[in-house]
């Protein structure tokens, strides 16, 4: 029982060591895109220098050390955790019809496109660490980790809750193509929302109040600022259990939406065809 | 009268040895209609025109096991809908429909495993990969064991005559040599059925050729049965002994092409080309003349006749070449259209 449960386990490696190959074969596109998501953050960090090297400057506990750290790790965390399948699954898959090839085939077509994803993601995300522990090296003392193994475990799921909460919100983004024909229009508008509310310009922390509680209520934050928070040592182990209790809280919400939304977005693809 | 055609639909699945059993399908769409221009758009906003599609209209046929089967019809006639509802992409609006015991709709594992759709249109290759890669993704999707995923590439690409191609990106193969990987792709699992939504589309003439000779050969070895649709002719002329003519989303004919030939067109075609001119009016006294232009002439006969009527032409006319032929099965087919129509 439990050999047959490995085989179908190395079914699912296999199927992501196949799909990486086509990410090798288009490495230069992935590189390229690489640099744009490493554009933001570096801009940003040029900006914080500058703020820190006035003599009064002060934000609550971040240093400038705590803030590089933020930045260079923001590098990482949007190469690895910001998933970008729903124009697959919108536009190729929806619109054009390919998910024809994939209803007629015995395999769940949210786990494909989990396993289509993640070899970028794992790329990305590996150049993401390379910048990082280069600029660890060029710059040591500005960069600041927990050393704790505990809180450095517990990021660590974090971090895979994170992933899942992108992914299934990024389907839910995608499956949107069944009932909008703008489906850019609202890609838009999801990707200004995330960049606003996700920890992308600056720690939730500096901003006002009220945008800063917008932000902590909603999912995004879970994607990209607590996940880099908390392997910068910021919270405290309850701290942390919380913040994954929210994550699971979110995925399940999330993998709820998409259920009902797959069920009624076959019921009316299959119903017009394609 | 639902319970008396659900009964007879049971009685028919027990008395076959049919695995595709369809019983009065029916699919009707919604379509939305919107009027030209900028106001026509604003207009859709608040207010939506629809109509209802008929694209399948009671539709009844079974197809046995093994049986390769044409299915017919113009753009639009409802082919790719029916087959669609098949391969359990469409639900049915009504009637039922049975594919080796299950209901296509519910996408079972165990019937997925066990069909193939193949769309002449659709692709599922890599580009940038050898098509090798995608077998193994199959190979992996469909769940099937090491030895016989090689023995069946092995075989499929024997059939095609496709080995030298397995390991080139398949952005470097010619449009032919793609549509030979698409089909080892989509056959990988070995399919039971197999629905082709035309196979050789934008193929050339050599390679839809070598396609149909795969096709039977296939069918013969796998014992599969397959439905096809093609607006090729010759597709269907060598493959299906059977073929259901499909249009406005009604079956016209569903029997043996034979039979379709002999009923629809009971005459031959006899095609001479003369060495001399002869007066159009006496060429009309050997039968009714079909095309004439010097020297070529193209006489329609009665079946039964034909031999006798080229043995006068052969005497009586100044002949240098001369044939007796079945008659076009487009213009059959034509020739069914629009009889019913009318």
């Amino acid at each position: 029982m439990s050999s047959r449960k490995n085989v179908h386990n190395m079914r699912y490696v296999r199927m992501f060591l196949l799909q990486f190959q086509e990410i090798m074969v288009q490495r230069a596109r992935s590189f390229v895109w690489f640099l744009l998501s490493l554009l933001n953050p570096l801009l940003l960090l040029i900006f914080w220098s500058g703020v820190y090297q006035q003599k009064h400057a002060f934000l609550s506990d971040w240093s400038i050390a705590t803030v590089t750290s933020y930045y260079l790790l923001l590098i990482i965390a949007s190469s690895l955790l910001i998933v970008h399948i729903e124009e697959t699954v919108a536009i190729i898959d929806i619109r054009e019809g390919g998910l024809v090839k994939h209803l007629t085939r015995p395999f769940s077509y949210f786990w494909l496109m989990f396993i289509n994803e993640l070899p970028w993601r794992v790329f990305q995300g590996a150049l993401g660490i390379f910048v990082f522990l280069l600029f660890s090296l060029l710059f040591k003392s500005f960069v600041q980790l927990s050393h704790d193994p505990a809180t450095l475990i517990v990021s660590f799921l974090i971090i895979i809750l994170a992933y899942m909460i992108s992914f299934i919100f990024k389907m839910i983004l995608g499956l949107s193509a069944f009932w909008f024909t703008d489906f850019w229009g609202l890609q838009q508008l999801v990707e200004v929302v995330i960049l606003s509310f996700a920890g992308f310009l600056m720690p939730l922390e500096f901003y006002p109040k009220l945008i800063e509680q917008i932000a902590y209520a909603l999912p995004f934050s879970y994607i990209i600022y607590y996940p880099i928070i908390a392997i910068q040592g910021k919270l405290l182990l309850p701290q942390l259990f919380q913040v994954m209790g929210i994550q699971l809280m979110w995925i399940i919400v999330f993998a709820v939406i998409y259920k009902y939304l797959w069920r009624k977005g076959i019921e009316k693809f299959v119903g017009v065809g394609q | 009268m639902r319970f008396i055609r659900k009964l007879l639909f049971c009685y028919n699945r027990l008395n076959t040895m049919s695995i595709i059993h369809v019983s009065h399908l029916t699919k009707h769409y919604t379509v939305y209609k919107k009027q030209p221009g900028f106001f026509g758009s604003v207009k859709s906003l608040v207010s939506r025109k629809s109509e209802i599609v008929k694209a399948v209209e009671d539709v009844s046929f079974t197809i046995d096991e093994g049986e390769l089967v044409g299915f017919i019809g113009p753009n639009g006639a409802g082919k790719t809908t029916t087959l669609k509802c098949l391969s359990g992409l469409l639900y049915p609006t009504s009637g039922k429909v049975d594919v080796l015991d299950f209901t296509p709709f519910d996408r079972k594992t165990p019937f997925l495993k066990q069909i193939a759709l193949v769309m002449g249109q659709k692709n599922q290759l890599w580009w940038d990969l050898p098509a090798m890669e995608t077998f193994l993704l199959n190979k992996e999707i469909y769940d099937i064991p090491d030895a016989r995923f090689n023995e069946t590439v092995s075989d499929l690409a024997t059939l095609l005559d496709a080995k030298d191609t397995l390991h080139v990106p398949v952005r470097k193969l010619s449009l032919g040599q793609r549509m030979k990987m698409e089909l080892i792709a989509s056959l990988i699992h070995t399919p039971k059925v197999m629905f082709l939504d035309e196979p050789t589309i934008g193929l050339d003439v050599v390679m839809q050729k070598k396609i149909r000779e795969f096709l039977k050969g296939y069918n013969e070895k796998y014992k599969a049965t397959i439905l096809l649709t093609s607006h090729y002719m010759g597709d269907v002329e060598e493959l299906c002994k059977r073929v259901i003519i499909i249009n406005f989303g009604k079956i016209l004919y569903d029997g043996l092409l034979s039979d379709l030939i002999k009923k629809h067109a009971p005459y031959k075609l006899i095609s001479v080309v003369l060495r001399e001119y002869v007066d159009p009016k006496k060429l009309e006294s050997f039968g009714t003349v079909h095309t004439f232009t010097f020297p070529e002439w193209v006489i329609k006969v009665k079946q039964k006749d034909s031999n006798d009527i080229a043995a006068r032409i052969l005497k009586q006319l100044p002949v240098q070449d001369i044939n007796i032929e079945d008659p076009d099965i487009e213009e059959v087919i034509r020739d069914v259209f629009t009889k019913k129509r009318s």
